[in-house]
């Protein structure tokens, strides 16, 4: 139960106002881009605050001429094939740290870790190359191949096996054949949140990489939101409202997602924070 | 201590282990340690545009880029980036969290209500602010009042006074930023026990000396690893610039961080792949620096890992 | 005390980086050590360069790895007749094309299909909806090419990703603009137009010479002019009538600028004569690239870089100072006002939409007219009408208005389907077709490049109509045929402009006009110098 007082009469209505005035700021910003996104070209700059007017025009103008379906589309199947690709490569991995003993154990797990410490904005300089050489500039396989693997995911499902009970650990070892049937029957029911939590990780990270695919697009057709959008801010200026409506396509179905897995949202964002 | 029959099952499980190892192991191999290798001996070069030719620059390239005044201005503008949006966005993440962790009706709303910006990508974000903040399409630019009482939002804009611009993308990057922050805190805030508000209440203890010694303390972990998130986050913008400011507002190149030096659309190193890696490295480099800046102030006073 | 550590460790950090900062631009980075052995600074680290070969023997005609750079060819012409010499058709000797990619224009008759050519090009808003509204005219017109526009967001992306790419990334035409040409060129990733324009025989005396001018080098032209434009004076008529001046004469010259200028402040008719800036695209360096034009004057040395690549800037001297002494002087004296950056090209017309404090005049694109009509009739600026918006040639220092080629050129990329090098020349030669530049011009307010297009619908009407849109045109064709007004041809052109545009923003900031420019002009000769390092 509560182990304060419950703030009574004025005080209540002060924490009330904060929150209210604290929510209207935190808001504000969208609150601005829906009205812009619903109103017509010679309304948007004149009372920006005020929804006047309505039209779904701007969203079929960013639904068209940006090709905000098909960026959707792209960003979604990145997006889902990097993060699969991420759970499937932690769990292999993650499982040898965690329940195999063999000799350079320690040495290649820091060599792991050891990638952490870089910064992918250190190494896209080469990488734009490397897919260049493979010709898969402006493909899927461009798009997702450095983000396939993660040393985070691998040190994630490590800790969680780790946590797993010694019989079952026991097992493994004994048993020494049927990794992978061990891993997929045994292990895998055990972790499941953990392997919830990193794969709404992956999928959130890959959705909002912002320099990678602006790096290797050079087709309109293969922009992801993220990059779709840089595109569209550079060419409809003149069309605040097309621009706003483009936002708002873009936005949503994060929004939806994030209010259906709110629970494994936040499980999944304090995953970094392993062992607190 | 080590018997021979068990050391020869450790061998024995290494093929399996590397065969486990591989995927993950080849894709870290090729795009992260790799390029970086690559990068350290590519940044020794200067090449032209197409990078089709390269001329050795020698091992002081990388110093006399790190002394350059391109540099050294995106390392400073950098690190005031940071020092913007990582204290004010902690603050801000503590507040509201403090805040709607009270226990009144309704503060699910709330609660929903300050997590609303994690859905945002910085895309997302960045295009919501420039809509704002730009001086000629602009909301705040075309609020009549607004503009008459604060001129600059109009001329020269926000974004394109060199004052205020590296103030704005940071403003933008602190909301942004802060869904993420507050679901972390308000999540470190649940894992306190109540009792021990209720022992520090018998204690005659108030709000705010509840708040320092208890709330604060107890929060170490969460705060630990929003602050090393933030940072790193700072150090690492780029869709934010791009979008708003690309850089500018020229030429005092306000809001140049390291990533956008090296990557920006007005950069000049950009034009050369050299350079570029030589900055890229550097960025590594002084990232790593951060890291064990922090790990050294910070990791040691608050237990983190196993 | 936890969470102030890390901050004040990173305060302390920078100031420590701070204090070893060189005081050196990065331009210079790895190369001007003195410590550095000569081995290390000219070791060349890919096999096919040196800098220092001179041309290539004519057997290895065509090989495109050959590290060798085309521009060589350039140092051996004799420069100084350049008025002929620059113009490819009257050159009495023809500049042989064996060492660069062919250009089979007839390739498309034995093509099984519809070929596909993949174009990038940087039109933005309705710029980009006409280039959109051209092609697909073209796809529908003929069914031997099929174009796909590839917008990438603006000049800059093309020229980065474009640089970026490898053979296989690239598009079969790319659009550059101006200050893309000398980089274009040593790519060698590209076939000259020239080498189209004799192998299809196509008469390149229906273009604007000086547009043909801009885009060639010792008698080669590289790229073929597409969308061209020059600056223009805007002007609010209302405020000239109010301020006494004939609303029907804007200043030709610097001096009659001043004049005016000084009549409207002095009347109270506007706060300010004109608005400027200090933008890279526009005050801070394309336009004072066109002042060095219209005073005669070469911006950089070798024939502004026309006879072999630029080894010193120009603009210190004493036309670079006078130009900047003017501007300078508007600005101190309260004649001009600085609108700065001027990022996206509008600040300098808000400036005169302003009404509290309003700018009678500004300088803009040509190519931004269009705009400014279609924004004043869209009713945005309160008691501005677009019948209200004069426009005139760009003053400047000679007495003659003249200008340099603006815009950008569309150039064929090198591969190994002659096929889609023939396509790439068919798409090209519709687009500068008299029918697309009329239709062109008038959707976009750039300037037709061949003289045909004026005579024809919708252009001729929109010219009778509405002289403004005339003006560049005019002011292009007035223009002599010199390599003054062929304009720099630099290869790390954009750099130079930064470096311009910041020396002009500190002197609108007070700081010392010819210390400025010099320092300016020393950090731009270092650029050129890595350039011909790297690309001679």
């Amino acid at each position: 139960m509560a182990a304060e007082r419950r703030p009574t009469g004025f005080r209540l209505v002060g924490r009330y106002g904060l929150l209210a005035f604290v929510a209207f700021v935190t808001l504000f910003p969208i609150y601005t881009t829906l009205v812009a996104a619903f109103k017509p070209g010679d309304k948007v700059l004149v009372n920006p605050l005020v929804p006047d007017s309505f039209t779904l025009e701007p969203l079929m103008t960013a639904w068209s001429d940006g090709h905000l379906g098909r960026y959707l589309f792209n960003s979604f199947v990145v997006a889902a094939v990097v993060t699969i690709a991420q759970v499937v490569t932690s769990l292999l991995s993650g499982y040898a740290f965690a329940m195999l003993d063999f000799p350079g154990r320690h040495v290649l797990f820091a060599l792991f870790l050891a990638t952490l410490l870089v910064p992918i904005e250190a190494t896209l300089v080469v990488n734009r190359r490397t897919v260049d050489t493979l010709g898969w500039l402006n493909t899927y396989q461009g798009l997702a191949l450095p983000f396939l693997a993660t040393a985070f995911g691998t040190f994630l499902v490590r800790q969680a096996l780790l946590a797993v009970p010694g019989e079952l650990r026991d097992a493994a070892r004994i048993d020494g054949a049927g990794h992978l049937a061990f891993l997929r029957y045994v292990a895998l029911p055990v972790i499941v949140p953990t392997v919830g939590a990193l794969a709404l990780f992956s999928f959130l990270s890959s959705w909002n990489q912002y320099l990678w695919p602006n790096l290797i697009t050079t087709e309109e057709s293969m922009n992801t939101v993220q990059s779709g959008l840089t595109l569209l801010r550079r060419s409809s200026l003149d069309e605040p409202n097309a621009l706003m409506a483009g936002t708002v396509i873009a936005a949503v179905p994060i929004f939806a997602a994030l209010l259906i897995f709110q629970r494994s949202l936040v499980r999944g964002l304090t995953s970094g924070a392993v062992k607190g | 201590m080590e018997s021979r029959a068990f050391d020869r099952r450790r061998w024995r499980q290494l093929p399996v282990a590397l065969g486990l190892l591989a995927p993950s192991a080849i894709i870290l191999g090729a795009f992260i340690v790799y390029p970086i290798v690559k990068s350290v001996f590519l940044g020794t070069e200067r090449c032209n545009a197409s990078g089709t030719r390269c001329v050795e620059g020698g091992w002081d390239q990388y110093t006399d880029t790190f002394r350059s005044t391109e540099f050294q201005h995106a390392l400073w503008v950098t690190a005031k980036f940071a020092l913007i949006t990582v204290p004010l966005g902690l603050a801000l993440g503590i507040g509201l969290a403090v805040l709607a962790h009270k226990h009144l009706a309704g503060v699910s709303v709330f609660r929903a209500i300050f997590s609303s910006t994690v859905a945002t990508s910085v895309a997302v974000a960045s295009l919501m602010w420039l809509f704002l903040l730009q001086p000629s399409v602009g909301v705040l630019s075309n609020v009549g009042w607004i503009a008459d009482a604060f001129p600059v939002v109009k001329q020269p804009g926000l974004l394109n006074d060199p004052d205020t611009a590296l103030w704005s993308v940071g403003l933008s990057s602190v909301w942004a930023n802060l869904g993420f922050t507050f679901i972390i805190i308000t999540a470190g805030l649940q894992g306190i026990p109540d009792d021990v508000y209720e022992a520090a209440a018998l204690d005659g203890a108030g709000g705010s000396r509840r708040f320092w010694a208890i709330t604060l303390p107890l929060l170490g972990p969460s705060l630990l690893f929003v602050l090393i998130v933030l940072t790193s986050r700072a150090f690492q913008a780029y869709g934010e610039i791009d979008l708003l400011t690309e850089g500018g507002p020229r030429p005092d190149d306000s809001t140049t961080t390291i990533t956008y030096l090296t990557y920006g659309r007005n950069s000049i190193m950009a034009t050369d792949l050299g350079l570029q890696a030589t900055t890229a490295v550097l960025l590594f480099v002084v990232l790593l620096g951060l890291s064990f800046l922090q790990l050294w102030s910070l990791g040691r006073r608050v237990h983190y890992g196993d | 005390m936890r969470r102030a550590a890390l901050p004040a460790l990173v305060v302390a950090a920078s100031l420590l980086v701070a204090a070893c900062g060189s005081g050196e631009s990065a331009i210079t980075a790895g190369q001007d050590d003195p410590a550095d052995t000569d081995a290390d600074n000219d070791a060349v680290a890919t096999d096919d360069a040196d800098a220092s070969t001179p041309d290539s023997t004519p057997d290895d005609a065509g090989d495109e790895t050959d590290g060798t750079s085309p521009t060589d060819s350039g140092d051996e012409t004799d420069g100084g007749d350049e008025t002929t010499a620059s113009t490819p058709d009257t050159t009495p000797t023809e500049v042989s094309l064996d060492e660069y990619p062919a250009c089979p224009t007839d390739a498309l008759d034995g093509a099984d299909g519809p070929v596909e050519i993949t174009y990038w090009h940087g039109m933005t808003a309705d710029n980009e909806e006409a280039l959109q509204f051209v092609t697909e005219q073209y796809n529908a017109s003929q069914d031997r090419v099929v174009v796909e526009l590839q917008n990438q967001g603006g000049y800059l992306e093309v020229i980065d990703k474009y640089y970026q790419s490898g053979a296989s990334g690239r598009p079969d035409l790319v659009m550059f603009p101006e200050y893309g040409f000398q980089q274009a060129i040593d790519s060698e990733t590209i076939v000259p137009v020239e080498a189209c324009v004799r192998d299809a025989g196509f008469d390149t005396a229906v273009i604007q010479p000086s547009a043909i001018q801009a885009y060639s080098t010792a008698g080669v032209q590289w790229g073929m002019p597409f969308n061209v434009s020059n600056p223009i004076l805007y002007y609010n008529e209302l405020i000239f009538e109010a301020a006494g001046l004939d609303p029907d004469q804007p200043p030709t010259t610097f001096d009659e600028l001043r004049a005016m200028s000084q009549q409207i402040v002095d009347s109270g008719a506007a706060s300010y004569g004109i608005a400027l800036d200090t933008n890279i695209d526009s005050g801070g360096g394309w336009f004072i690239e066109q002042w060095f034009a219209n005073a005669g004057e070469l911006f950089v040395d070798n024939g502004n870089g026309r006879e072999a690549l630029p080894t010193e800037v120009l603009f210190d001297q004493a036309t670079g100072v006078e130009i900047v002494t003017f501007l300078r002087d508007m600005v101190a004296d309260g004649l001009a006002v600085n609108v700065g950056d001027n990022a996206g090209g509008s600040d300098n017309f808000l400036k005169m939409a302003d009404a509290a404090d309003p700018a009678a005049m500004t300088i803009g694109t040509s190519a931004g007219l269009g705009t400014v009509i279609n924004v004043l009739g869209s009713g945005l600026v309160e008691g501005l009408t677009p019948d209200d918006v004069g426009v005139g040639g760009l003053p400047g220092p000679s007495a003659e208005q003249t200008a340099i080629v603006g815009g950008a050129a569309n150039y064929v990329v090198a591969g190994d389907d002659p096929e889609v090098v023939a396509a790439a020349w068919d798409f090209l030669t519709y687009l500068i077709s008299p029918e697309v530049q009329s239709e062109w011009a008038v959707r976009t307010g750039y300037l037709p490049i061949v003289d045909q297009a004026i005579e024809l619908e919708p252009l001729a009407t929109t010219y009778a109509n509405d002289p403004r849109f005339r003006v560049a045109y005019t002011q292009l064709a007035n223009s002599p045929n010199d390599l003054a007004h062929a304009g720099p041809q630099i290869g790390p052109h954009r750099q130079v402009r930064d470096e311009t545009a910041a020396a002009l923003a500190a002197i609108y900031n007070g700081a010392d006009i010819e210390s400025t420019l010099a320092a300016a002009a020393a950090t731009s000769n270092a650029l050129l110098q890595q350039y011909i390092a790297l690309n001679g």
